[in-house]
């Protein structure tokens, strides 16, 4: 690799700091004003063309660490991969030599049909080995590890056999991904099944979780009188989300993280103080592991 | 206990009904359907919006609940093959042509044909044009047999209605200009790129739109051309070239049958 023929002046590494996920209506703010932030992330899918979005983005890449958030592989379809898809993502990793990739432990492809979710799909035995043979297809064609994203669910499947966090190490351990730890989608998922997220936190492997996500999330009243929370992304993070923020640092040590907001996307100052937040949190978990080493 | 392959079969089916359904998910657990029913409408809403984005005028013309109306039946007929939805509504506007409630307005399918060409133009990958000091290395005498591919975001469209006045006004809802335009059939012939400065819309004369259309189809130069010179379809290949609006060229000389330019990087990104 050389950075410098891209007038990149690091290797783009994530640095464990706070980042926040770029989104369109910011781009020409960004590329404007250069704004204090330690990293950006971007949906990969938005990128896959050529033209003025593919320039901010290489302009941001110049100027910023950036991470490549997948969100149309479909990891979990019980089908083969989508070839092009793969061969975009691939062709835009080659050319912005982003700091980390991720993608979601979740399915959105059947019969060549994109079904524009990120769908639950079951815990079981045969699951998990489709997931691992396509992380590893994945690894294999991007020629690095990737990041898996626990998912948000509202959904259970009542042959599901094994406990989500467990389903994350075992596919951490049998194809060497890292973890994408979302602590507003272990809260949302807690929330629909009835789950206890500190023991979900406690039984993820620290050492494979590479990026913590945060977000804000909804909560609406089904027909039938029972509450849902849905990850909507289109709120401040939630205080028992920021709780539990810490409780993962507590638990990883200082990780990058991202704030996310998809929908109803604010002005850029709110993103701002969200991540200043988060900034906040993990200096003080940083100074509790220097007075702990001391 | 359904195998992964079929529980996503079934799960796909309830997703892309058109009314919410209550499930025989005996896989699924409690108050399985209306927890489906959030899937059902982000998949839904997801897509629409896609659709939304690409025909922005075709929105303000039949105005938002017709359009979403239209869009439903479109993507339960049309579903997307794939996740790069930038690729998602290349047959929307045959779809609007055919679509009984949207006769009143005639144009609407060409100004949809339009926004599909300004979409593909605007999203295409980056490909540098074929560099003339490429072309200066093919003899005189076989130029004739130079074919040439087209950049991947150019498009010509021969239409019968000002789509290209339509479209601007309707997307600077200029009511004025709107109410000048003349909609009485006429040929139009477009060429759609997208340039240093962003998504271009041009006016062709019609004998430049047609060797324009017989070089993008790879026709040979000397078939493009007919057998007259002509100094208006010269000066357009000229045009075309600093333009950049071809990317790579190949000789099929019956004298050196099977000579091919050499390949360059024609799908590449560029810096």
């Amino acid at each position: 690799m050389c950075p410098a023929d891209n007038g990149r002046g690091d290797a783009g590494l994530i640095p464990a700091a706070a980042g926040i996920g770029l989104r369109f209506p910011h781009h020409a703010r960004v590329v404007q004003t250069r704004p204090a932030v330690a990293w950006f992330e971007v949906h990969a899918e938005n990128y896959f063309g050529g033209g003025t979005v593919r320039r901010v983005l290489e302009a941001v890449r110049r100027d910023y660490p950036l991470s490549l958030h997948g969100v149309g592989l479909s990891l979990g379809s019980a089908e083969e991969l989508e070839p092009r898809h793969l061969a975009r993502l691939a062709e835009l990793v080659r050319a912005i030599e982003p700091g980390l990739v991720s993608e979601h432990l979740s399915w959105s492809v059947l019969a060549g049909q994109y079904l524009a979710d990120l769908l639950p799909l079951p815990m079981t035995e045969e699951a998990l080995e489709v997931v691992c043979r396509h992380v590893e297809q994945t690894q294999e064609r991007l020629q690095r590890r990737i990041l898996i994203e626990n998912p948000s669910s509202y959904l259970q499947f009542a042959h599901s056999s094994i406990p989500e966090w467990e389903f994350l190490a075992a596919l951490s351990a049998r194809t060497g991904c890292g973890i994408l730890c979302d602590v507003n989608n272990i809260f949302v998922s807690c929330c629909n099944h009835g789950w206890d997220p500190s023991a979900y936190l406690e039984a993820l492997p620290a050492g494979a979780v590479g990026e913590i996500h945060l977000a804000g999330h909804a909560q609406r009243t089904l027909a039938d009188g029972s509450v849902v929370r849905i990850d909507d992304h289109g709120s401040p993070v939630a205080s028992e989300v920021w709780e539990l923020y810490d409780q993962a640092l507590r638990r990883f040590g200082p990780r990058p993280t991202l704030i996310e907001w998809d929908t109803d996307i604010p002005p850029l100052e709110v993103l701002l103080d969200e991540a200043a937040r988060a900034a906040a949190i993990l200096s003080r978990q940083e100074s509790r592991a220097h007075a702990r080493a001391a | 206990m359904p195998a992964l392959l079929e529980l996503q079969r079934r799960m796909a089916a309830l997703l892309c009904a058109e009314e919410p359904s209550s499930p025989e998910a005996s896989y699924l657990t409690a108050s399985a359907a209306l927890r489906l029913d959030i899937h059902r409408n982000t998949r839904r809403s997801t897509l629409i919006n896609a659709l939304r984005l690409s025909f922005p005028a075709v929105q303000r013309l039949v105005g938002a609940e017709f359009f979403d109306a239209a869009a439903r039946r479109f993507i339960s007929a049309q579903p997307p093959p794939g996740a790069y939805l930038n690729d998602y509504g290349a047959d929307f506007a045959g779809f609007l042509g055919d679509f009984a409630p949207a006769a009143a307005l005639p144009y609407l399918r060409e100004v949809a044909q339009l926004e599909w060409a300004v979409n593909r133009a605007l999203h295409a990958a980056d490909a540098p044009g074929l560099g003339l000091e490429r072309l200066a290395a093919v003899a005189e005498s076989a130029w004739p047999f130079v074919s040439f591919i087209a950049h991947p975001g150019l498009s010509l469209l021969r239409l019968q209605y000002p789509a290209d006045l339509i479209w601007r006004a309707v997307l600077a809802q200029d009511d004025a200009a709107m109410a000048q335009i003349d909609p009485t059939p006429d040929e139009l012939h477009l060429l759609i790129e997208r340039d240093c400065t962003g998504v271009q819309v041009r006016r062709l004369a019609g004998a430049v739109w047609h060797f324009t259309a017989q070089l993008c189809a790879g026709r040979p130069l000397h078939a493009a051309l007919g057998d007259r010179p002509d100094a208006q379809l010269e000066a357009a290949l000229a045009a075309h070239l600093s333009a950049g609006r071809f990317i790579d060229f190949q000789l099929d000389d019956p004298a050196v049958r099977g000579t091919r330019a050499p390949a360059h990087s024609t799908g590449e990104a560029h810096s």
